[in-house]
């Protein structure tokens, strides 16, 4: 089932330019491994070297932070919007 | 990257009035020229005098809202109160593990809460590192 996924600005270089990918996946995982075979080297930006994921990335499916959800586990379904967004923080 | 003068008014008196605590917001805008500076709540609960954290939720609502409008999100602000205008190693430090390539960070320095300095800083994956570019009032 083809997922459109949201991508922010500094992965674009990765996807050609694209805003928005489509990704044949049912769960995170999937799509995340179908992100990487479209657009190598898009998964080390997302995962860690144990495979979890960045603690300065997060993955939303339809507005819900899959950390809340079933993390990489969680299933997707046709018509799902996923969105890859930053999060930033910093300080002193 | 270039600023038109409210927009960059807007993110010193919000550095102001935040103060002494750091503030922060999300900048957008197209072709390195900032159409505006969205303030931002900052979600660091612990620490919130040398700490900012833009919640996720907060940054897909407006990724979304500026690309209805045409606009791209081209980076961040934040407030270092009585601290230099510059970048320091926690932003670095933070910047290199997340997704900042090729995004501009302002820091407004702000002095007592009422002396202000903003300074634009271009964060590249290559260098690990934020480069000085120039505020640019248009």
């Amino acid at each position: 089932m083809s997922i459109r996924v949201q991508i922010p600005s500094p992965l674009r270089p990765l996807t050609g330019g694209a805003q928005e990918v489509q990704v044949e996946a049912g769960s995170v995982a999937a799509l995340i491994d179908g992100l990487e075979s479209a657009h190598k080297g898009l998964r080390e930006k997302l995962v860690d070297a144990d495979g979890n994921l960045r603690s300065y990335v997060r993955i939303f499916v339809n507005d819900e932070d899959v950390r809340f959800l079933d993390d990489k586990q969680t299933a997707l379904k046709p018509g799902d919007q996923v969105a890859i967004v930053p999060a930033i923080a910093g300080g002193l | 990257m270039r600023f038109p003068r409210a927009v960059a008014e807007a993110m010193e008196a919000h550095a102001r009035r935040g103060f002494p605590f750091e503030v922060c917001g999300i900048l957008v805008g197209t072709d390195g020229a900032c159409a505006e500076a969205i303030a931002c709540e900052n979600r660091e609960t612990e620490t919130p005098r040398v700490r900012y954290q833009i919640a996720p939720e907060d940054l897909l609502r407006v990724q979304r809202e500026s690309r209805a409008r045409g606009l791209e999100i081209l980076g961040y602000y934040h407030s270092h109160p009585d601290h230099p205008a510059r970048p320091s190693e926690t932003d670095r430090r933070i910047a290199a593990e997340g997704l900042s390539d090729g995004l501009c960070y302002v820091v407004v320095g702000v002095q007592g809460g009422t002396e202000t300095l903003a300074t634009a800083w271009m964060f590249r994956d290559a260098d690990q590192a934020f480069a000085e570019e120039p505020f640019e009032i248009i």
